[in-house]
């Protein structure tokens, strides 16, 4: 692939990629298009200019980093979000959507990462919950199940309709989801990272399966930031990065160090860390062989195995989903761990426990705020005692001194520069850069060994994000050892000392940041090591 | 009550009296548990069935049209007023999000005995007078003499009938039509109902309504049917009874019915094996047996073994917000 | 929130809004009796008057209102501690029943203790007594996640049961076998002169004990509440429970700790009864009165804040007290009932308004996923996976 067939990053106009003889002779009918898609979000403009189209039959990957703007893209597409501007086209007519209902009439069905379907109750009931077809009144589950059986063996899609969900495995729910769309009539079948939850030989499955739909000429596209997987089943791929489409290219002839170059960018310095590594110090936080369930049942962590030192940051790079978050709670006791063991200075981390990795020293500043971290519906001054209340400073015996509570909460207002009323104030009420303060001033002080921060400054302005990236450099430089988990990996390459990529729930590599550059890590991000 | 105490059919009179007992619970159980069945739990069944028998005794008291016209509309009549009481429940628990059981017991309180149900009466001075109108028992094919079946199941009246229909249908609904699949749905899990385009509000607003209607027709029993007469706070906590019943049948009708049935038995039993010293347990201990059962059915049916495979309606009790992330 | 009507949590609500909602629905339920009385046939006027009267000025009235309010405060407390912290304790009434029962056995078989002792014995024993009845809907919940609604509500018929077979059933030592009248009918054994509790008469009105230590209950839970470590980590897990847990809140003995705390309260309840008035374990008066499941009521219009409690108790008690006192056929029946009822749909639906700012939009907004940055600035998409950054 040369640099010819690569579009310029303001994507003004797509080059189509499909060259005579790329399907066959006849050139195939586009099933979507869509033309200078743009969506703005406060802050962000999510999808600029876009321009993307995938043909009948065919099975078109969208590729991207964190943030590239898939998923917008996605939304777009079915029907949850309008577009500020732009055009779409599907079967070649201009089409308006106000909701997802709109899409699916028009034959386009997205199956997300988390699957709604009823636990309870068998895979021919939930395929007819999803069902738009008129009120029949009456429902006799064996003619439905009947239905379901005969739709399951036109599409190719292996499941018992008489199951019960419950007995399911994660493919096979998929593959239920799937045949509800199809049953509905899907023309166009939008998949989000649907690997993300499946063993290898449900990927497999899975594949085989998306293959089968585009040869009866159906339309699949799928969000994946896997190398493996795009070059293995897509016909073409098409690359955003930052909000815009990059380039479009057939999968055939192309290689993963192409794409990623496409996916991370070469006018990007490859020049390493702007930090000045200190001396890192004996080992703190020392994590051998761990494993981790997902919520949803799969491994998420699998043979995970690394150290953290005394004053060091340890950076998690990853396209997000890989492990990153249940490796972060894992360490705060959060989540419980199905082997491996956890040690803080020593000690054994009790796996699932929260109150004991509080003891053991950790801090924690999850990348839920609002949910995790604070109680939104209580003062600033109540969220920041939320771990130390326990002790002398805040309580004598069983009673809480509000007095001393406010009066710490003035001082790390003033330390911290919360911009807030006052210490009495709700915590809901304080804009993203605050609650990320309040949450930082309370981890901090409490004198932490370990500190493990979930992509701390996400959705922060300028200011806020380089009040947090320097606390954290100082937090390190006291000593602390500090784990960071982020999806920017300009980010990882400013602070941390060493970095560790994550990929499918094991680490993949690590590396030091000052003998890092940005491809090789990108390289690992995306499965291809 | 109708309790023929000769010997010999004693257990004959014990079941009358039983399905005597466990019509109007049936009733309002059936209509308790489709409301259950959609996320709504309604405590105030006792203020309804009041609301519903006093509306109806008054329809029946004031319309001089001939008796089977008449008792239709107070049927009708019994079950708007049912329905009234749940409109509200379900505009304070599913609209304004009000705790559904601070709303049901306002309901309970504000339509019950010491509220609206008694205060019509009086304004409507039909206290302590006879009815002019009641459900007799219907000869049904002819049968009623027929051995042991005939006096149970061939003579009763139309409320008996109609309870029975309804079981039959509330089962059909629930299993056999689309909207009761979509209700099972609702109950269960209504994100995900509501991710496959069903309109979770429209079914629980819906089912509580029906809920209300039955309860009414519940009430309704003791003043067309039982023994037509209206007194303060008549249902005598049959509506509590119905609520218990509910979750005993674990929110199926065909249990339902059976323990409707079940629980007059004991009541009717209970006395009459002491005074015949066939058991040296107390009638009370029967009676709360039930109850007791229920507590150690829920424990068991927590358990994750259990709760995927028997799908209790989970969002019992919270009201339903889409999550914004 | 489907449809066009939206609800918007107001970011801060105004100080005078907490005060002036509850003031105005209770205008308006006055207003909306009032309408009632009048479209049939009562004069509103007049039967306010009697009714004031009848709660408060007559000869004897405010005694008697405060001993319809003590039981109230007691299972108001219960509920509105037990609320708070999202544990929906509705077993107050039977958790009552229980501490009737303990608080007899207790002051029956200590009967010749001096009498502090003895009064404080039936507190404990009644205490005890309710929060062990508690703690069964309370372990499952804590170890099984049993909805305790469910299992709170089916004990409350239990407890009924149990009692209602002591007195009427049985020989047991709750039982009056000797005295003349108990042969006729069954009845409880009196308790001896120790166990009345002492009330402070001023003129001729009485405070009953229980009324004063209720109102001690009701600072004593406010000091938990509001300045311990314990009351902390209850506001902590009532607001966020995952809150709570990310800060190391041991959740199951919260639970088992609240609830436990709302039944005894719920079994003084009972006590109170017992000490203070009745003197004699009394089923069916407590059946009737339903003082536990009226307890969640006046709880959730004190918008579960003890002190609030303590005046809501006194003016339901004082309702309920003119109702019966006025019965009569010159009187409308069920006119406390309906008062009750249309008080808690005002205050329940204004208090909503005080939370809450309602906007109506024209056309319906699309599904979940008008991305509307939340307050942490990450972006909520409604679908797809709950850390969903633009991606």
């Amino acid at each position: 692939m040369t640099d010819a067939q690569a579009v310029s990053p303001t994507g003004a106009a797509l080059v189509s990629t499909l060259a005579p003889g790329a399907f066959g002779d006849m050139p195939k009918a586009l099933a979507v298009q869509a033309i200078d898609m743009t969506k703005r979000f406060p802050g962000v403009v999510a999808n600029d200019r876009v321009s993307f189209e995938a043909a009948d039959g065919e099975v078109h990957a969208l590729l991207g980093e964190n943030g590239a703007g898939k998923t917008t893209l996605c939304n777009l597409l079915m029907g949850l979000y309008r577009p500020d501007e732009g055009r779409l086209y599907v079967g070649g007519k201009p089409v308006r959507f106000h909701s997802p209902r709109d899409a699916q009439d028009a034959g386009i069905f997205m199956v997300h990462q988390h699957l709604r379907l009823v636990e309870s109750m068998t895979v021919a009931e939930n395929v007819v919950l999803g069902s738009s077809a008129p009120r029949q009144l009456h429902f006799s589950p064996r003619a439905v199940e009947k239905t379901v059986a005969e739709a399951a063996e036109r599409f190719q899609m292996s499941v018992d309709p008489r199951a019960r969900i419950w007995q399911l495995s994660l493919g096979e729910r998929q593959r239920v989801e799937i045949l509800k769309a199809l049953c509905r009539g899907a023309k166009i079948l939008i998949l989000d990272e649907p690997t993300t939850v499946l063993t290898p030989q449900e990927a497999d499955q899975l594949f085989s399966s998306v293959r089968d739909m585009a040869g009866a000429g159906r339309t699949v596209i799928f969000i994946s930031h896997k190398l493996p997987e795009v070059l293995a089943v897509a016909d073409r791929v098409t690359i955003l990065r930052q909000g815009h489409s990059i380039a479009t290219v057939p999968a055939a002839g192309t290689d993963a160090d192409d794409l990623a170059a496409l996916m991370v960018g070469r006018d990007v310095s490859l020049e390493a860390t702007t930090r000045v590594s200190q001396e890192a110090g004996a080992a703190v936080l020392e994590l051998t062989g761990v494993w981790a369930r997902a919520d949803l049942g799969s491994d998420a962590l699998k043979d995970v195995t690394v150290q953290v030192r005394v004053g060091e940051i340890l950076g998690i790079a990853g396209v997000s989903g890989n492990g990153q978050r249940e490796l972060a709670e894992v360490i705060a006791g959060l989540r419980p761990t199905t082997r491996g063991m956890i040690t803080i200075g020593g000690a054994r981390l009790p796996s699932g426990d929260p109150r004991a990795a509080i003891d053991l020293g950790v801090a924690y500043v999850p990348e839920d705020r609002m949910g995790t971290g604070i109680s939104p519906n209580l003062s600033i001054a109540e969220n920041l005692m939320l771990k130390s209340y326990r002790g002398k400073a805040m309580s004598s015996g069983p009673v809480l001194s509000n007095r001393k509570a406010i009066a710490n909460a003035k001082e790390m207002i003033d330390r911290f520069d919360i911009r807030a009323p006052g210490p009495r104030t709700l915590v809901r009420q304080l804009s993203g850069g605050n609650i990320q303060k309040v949450l930082l001033a309370r981890e901090l002080s409490s004198g932490p060994r370990v500190l493990v921060a979930a992509s701390p400054t996400r959705g922060l302005d300028v200011g806020a994000t380089q009040y947090v990236r320097r606390v954290l450099a100082d937090t390190a430089a006291s000593g602390v050892a500090v784990v960071m988990v982020s999806e920017d990996l300009d980010e990882i390459f400013e602070l941390s000392d060493r970095i560790a990529v994550f990929y499918s729930g094991r680490v993949v590599g690590t590396l030091q940041a000052s003998e890092a550059n940005r491809q090789q890590i990108g390289l690992m991000m995306v499965g291809v090591a | 009550m109708v309790i023929a105490v000769v010997n010999s059919n004693i257990v004959l009179a014990v079941v009358v009296s039983a399905i005597a007992f466990g019509t109007p619970l049936v009733l309002a159980g059936l209509g308790e548990l489709l409301a259950e069945r959609s996320g709504v739990l309604n405590l105030g069944v006792e203020g309804m069935m009041l609301m519903g028998a006093v509306c109806a005794f008054f329809v029946s008291q004031e319309l001089h049209w001939t008796s089977d016209l008449v008792l239709l509309l107070a049927v009708l009549a019994s079950m708007l007023a049912g329905a009234s009481m749940a409109l509200i429940h379900a505009f304070l628990t599913i609209t304004i999000r009000v705790n559904q059981i601070v709303s049901g017991l306002a309901i309970t309180i504000f339509a019950g005995i010491i509220g609206l149900s008694s205060y019509l009466g009086q304004v409507w001075n039909i206290g302590g007078v006879a009815g002019l109108h009641q459900f007799n028992q219907i000869n049904l094919f002819g049968l009623k003499n027929l051995a042991v079946l005939g006096p149970l199941i061939f003579n009763q009246d139309a409320f008996v009938y109609a309870s029975w229909v309804l079981v039959v249908g509330v089962m059909y609904y629930l299993y056999r039509t689309r909207p009761g699949l979509y209700l099972r749905a609702v109950g269960e899990n209504p994100a995900a109902a509501d991710a496959m385009g069903i309109n979770v509000t429209a079914y629980r607003y819906a089912h509580t309504l029906i809920g209300g209607a039955l309860a009414g027709l519940g009430g309704a029993y003791f003043t067309l049917a039982l023994a037509p007469i209206w007194t303060d706070g008549l249902t005598a906590g049959a509506g509590w009874i119905a609520i218990a019943l509910v979750i005993f049948a674990f929110w199926r009708p065909d249990l339902l019915v059976l323990g409707a049935y079940l629980f007059g038995i004991f009541s009717a039993l209970g006395p009459t094996l002491q005074t015949h010293h066939v058991t040296a347990l107390p009638s009370e201990f029967y009676s709360a047996l039930p109850f007791l059962m229920t507590v150690v059915a829920l424990a068991a049916a927590s358990t994750s073994w259990a709760n995927r495979r028997i799908g209790t309606p989970a969002s019992l009790g919270t009201p339903y917000t889409r999550e914004q992330g | 929130m489907t449809g066009p009507l939206r609800f918007e949590r107001r970011l801060d609500t105004p100080k005078w809004l907490n005060v002036a909602v509850p003031l105005a629905s209770l205008v308006l339920a006055a207003v909306i009796v009032a309408i009632l009385l009048l479209a049939t046939g009562h004069n509103p006027i007049s039967t306010y008057h009697e009714m004031y009267s009848a709660a408060i000025t007559a000869n004897g009235a405010l005694s008697s209102t405060f001993v319809f309010a003590t039981p109230l405060l007691f299972t108001g407390l219960c509920a509105a501690f037990a609320f708070r912290m999202r544990t929906w304790n509705i077993g107050g009434e039977g958790q009552l029943y229980m501490g009737a029962v303990g608080a007899s056995a207790t002051g029956l078989a200590l009967g010749n203790w001096p009498r502090p002792f003895l009064i404080i014995a039936m507190i404990l024993g009644g205490a005890l007594a309710g929060a062990v009845w508690a703690e069964i809907p309370a372990l499952l919940r804590a170890y099984l996640r049993t909805n305790e609604i469910l299992t709170s509500l089916m004990l409350n018929y239990v407890a009924g049961f149990l009692m209602y077979y002591l007195i009427y059933d049985s020989t047991s030592y709750w039982r009056d076998l000797t005295s003349p009248g108990a042969t006729v009918f069954p009845t409880g054994k009196t308790l001896g002169p120790h166990a009345n509790w002492p009330g402070i008469t001023i003129g001729s009105f009485t405070l009953p004990m229980g009324f004063i230590l209720g109102i001690g209950l009701a600072v004593g839970l406010l000091v938990l509440i509001r300045s311990t470590r314990y009351g902390f980590e209850m506001r902590v897990m009532g607001d966020s429970p995952h809150a709570a847990n990310y800060s190391g809140i041991r959740t199951k003995r919260k639970i088992l700790s609240v609830m436990g705390i709302s039944g005894g309260i719920a079994g003084i309840a009972g006590s109170s009864q017992i000490g203070d008035f009745g003197h004699v374990l009394d089923p069916r008066g407590l059946q009737q009165a339903q003082y536990g499941y009226t307890g969640i009521v006046v709880a959730a219009l004190a918008l579960y804040n003890p002190l609030a409690v303590v005046m809501v108790s006194l003016l339901i008690g004082g309702l309920t007290n003119a109702g019966f006192a006025l019965e009569g056929p010159s009187f409308p029946t069920g006119l406390v009932g309906t008062m009750e009822g249309i008080i808690l749909f005002t205050v329940l639906g204004g208090e909503i308004l005080a939370r809450y700012r309602i906007s109506w939009h024209r056309r319906p907004v699309v599904a979940a996923g008008t991305a509307r940055p939340s307050a942490t600035g990450v972006v909520a998409v409604g679908t797809g996976a709950p850390s969903g950054a633009a991606s």
